[in-house]
């Protein structure tokens, strides 16, 4: 068994060079971290996704509004429990740059719909008793310091305000998503408070979504047919998708994202499985002729493997640990800071389980190659410093 | 009669250099005895590193047969040999060969580890072996803080350390001046006869060779003369 002794002397022989791999080697960890936490986070609506609830939106795309008269055919089609309109707004506080999501919905429908919505007793009654108030994500809230009482104003980007002013909404409460499919760092609003406004200028706003909620054991396939049966033959066809499904569209919607982060970090693994075994070949020509004093001391060949394997593997797991620190300590930095635009940035214990069986292989992969040809060393050639 | 510690039999040994083949030894036979001191002298080439190479078990002849501290080498495996070299071999090296990153102390510990002694056993066998040499002051001291016959007393308090019946020293002076290297002759010689040990030194130079109790001459791969200097009792000092 190799002697730790030895084998942090022989890894603080060249200090800089074993300082510099394992810095090497956290940063390659950590950005495993991050990469393939990209890819969970896209994942996690989709998993989290309530298999009662569907979506139904324009045949031709996202994009393309719905007539607000379809609600009422999808409240009568059997199975369906209950629908909210989601209308995306665009707007954006004081600057452009301040961007975050906000929908007009049915506030009556949205609590019983998405349970993983919290907001206190009180502060729904609020929301429900003001049309133009709105609640806000903890996030969105803590991001622009804003609280219960708060007059947000909005610059109607897509959707300007008949008057030419600032749409005006009171923070009734604030939310807490208890599911990532949920956002933190959302706006909700009344949909009258929308439609009425626009409707002053003559303006007839559409939906971009409508939201079912379908009966416990109900057949979901089934319910999806007579949905886009049921628009066939109006202005506007339909498709009708599971919450799951629509999510998917969204993380399909950039492309195959975890194929093109998969070569990112597969990329990454190998240039730092290549600096590292080149690492391990230079430390190992070092000791050659200590191999082979080893080797005539009465270590065996078996010994001499071990104990340039496990300078890799140390040298890998505190490079790969120190990685997985990082990632962890930076997780709520980072969840901050892209919280706009990769909302619910997590890194899961999977994850953390992937790194830590990354570091792991590295060690062994990058130990082998050495550890095999000190194995392989003839006594009397490693004594003569031949490798 | 005393006992043969070392028997060479028929023993050839040949390397391929350049596409050549070398001949280094050439069905080479010899015996010698337990607890002696021997000198083995000869021309660059003759073959003197590579006949301790393979007593030692370092390496393996292409032909003949070993017998050395009781066993013969070629019926053990790889695994076997180690842990032979371990109990019955101590080495000492022209270049010392110190591990440069462990102290004195932590050189001579290195063998005992290969042993079921404990730590504290370890630790009392390494001071020991090092008062032996004269280094009792010099522990803690990394290879490179110590003169080149420091180093080399280190070398042979490690080759001592596990207490094995021989001791195989490849041209132990040649890099030492010549106070360094009679310190490390008179180390031999007491090694051999308070703790008889069976000594088997390579050397040039013949100031070295009249320590020994017998010369063994090599050249070109074979046996030349033997000189019988003194008998077992009375080591040159």
């Amino acid at each position: 068994m190799a002697s730790f002794q030895l084998v942090w002397r022989n890894l603080m022989r060249r200090p800089l060079r074993s300082l510099l791999t394992i810095l090497s080697l956290a940063v390659a960890i950590f950005l495993i971290c991050g990469l393939r936490s990209l890819i969970t986070t896209l994942n996690a609506g989709v998993a989290a996704a309530d298999n009662r609830r569907m979506a139904v939106m324009s045949k031709t795309g996202l994009f393309v509004e719905l007539p607000i008269k379809y609600q009422a055919t999808l409240d009568r089609l059997p199975g369906v429990e209950m629908t909210t309109k989601f209308q995306w707004f665009g707007g954006y506080y004081r600057s452009q740059k301040n961007f975050f999501a906000q929908f007009a919905i049915d506030p009556a429908n949205l609590f019983e719909m998405y349970p993983e919505c919290k907001v206190s007793a009180e502060e729904q009654a609020a929301f429900l008793g003001d049309r133009t108030s709105c609640i806000i994500g903890d996030v969105l809230a803590s991001d622009f310091g804003w609280k219960v009482g708060d007059n947000v104003p909005l610059i109607g980007a897509l959707h300007p305000h008949p008057d030419n002013k600032a749409w005006e909404f009171r923070v009734a409460g604030i939310y807490h998503s208890s599911a990532p499919n949920f956002d933190n760092r959302t706006m909700f609003f009344h949909w009258d408070y929308f439609e009425k406004t626009l409707e002053a200028n003559g303006v007839t706003p559409g939906v971009g979504v409508f939201s079912m909620r379908v009966a416990q054991g109900s057949d979901v396939a089934a319910i999806k047919l007579a949905v886009e049966q049921a628009f066939e033959d109006s202005e506007q066809r339909v498709a009708c998708e599971t919450e799951a499904d629509f999510q998917r569209q969204f993380v399909t919607m950039f492309g195959n994202i975890p194929l093109f982060v998969g070569w990112i970090g597969g990329g990454v693994v190998l240039a730092i499985l290549l600096a590292s075994i080149n690492t391990m070949l230079m430390s190992m020509r070092e000791q050659t002729v200590e191999i082979g004093i080893q080797k005539a001391l009465g270590f065996t060949d078996g010994a001499m493997f071990g104990l340039l394997i496990a300078q890799a593997l140390f040298l890998c797991l505190v490079g790969g640990g120190l990685g997985i620190a990082v990632a962890a300590l930076t997780q709520a930095p980072i969840a901050t800071w892209m919280a706009a635009t990769f909302p619910g940035y997590a890194i899961t214990n999977g994850t953390f389980a992937f790194a830590a069986l990354v570091t792991l292989l590295l060690g062994l992969a990058a130990g082998a190659v050495p550890a095999w040809r000190a194995r392989n060393l003839r006594c009397v050639e490693a004594l003569r410093g031949m490798d | 009669m005393t006992e043969a510690m070392i028997r060479v039999k028929g023993v050839t040994k040949t390397y391929k250099r350049g596409g050549e083949s070398l001949r280094v030894l050439d069905r080479l036979g010899l015996e010698m005895e337990e607890g002696r001191f021997y000198a083995l002298m000869g021309p660059s080439g003759s073959g003197k590193t590579t006949l301790l190479n393979l007593i030692g078990g370092l390496d393996v002849p292409d032909e003949g047969d070993l017998f050395v501290a009781g066993e013969n080498l070629a019926e053990l495996s790889s695994a076997e040999l180690a842990h032979w070299r371990s109990r019955s071999v101590g080495f000492v090296f022209q270049g010392f060969n110190l591990i440069p990153v462990l102290s004195a102390f932590e050189n001579v510990e290195l063998p005992l580890k290969l042993t079921p002694l404990s730590r504290a056993e370890r630790r009392q066998h390494a001071e020991h072996a090092l008062k032996l040499v004269g280094l009792g002051d010099r522990m803690h001291h990394r290879p490179k803080q110590l003169s080149g016959g420091q180093e080399q007393r280190v070398a042979i308090a490690r080759a001592i350390a596990s207490d094995p019946k021989v001791i195989l020293a490849d041209e132990p002076t040649g890099d030492l001046d010549r106070k360094s290297a009679d310190q490390v002759l008179e180390l031999l010689v007491q090694l051999n006869r308070e703790f008889k040990k069976t000594i088997l030194m390579v050397t040039h130079d013949p100031h070295a060779a009249n320590h020994a109790q017998s010369i063994v001459h090599l050249d070109k791969g074979q046996l030349g003369r033997i000189e019988e200097l003194r008998p077992a009792a009375a080591a040159a000092r």
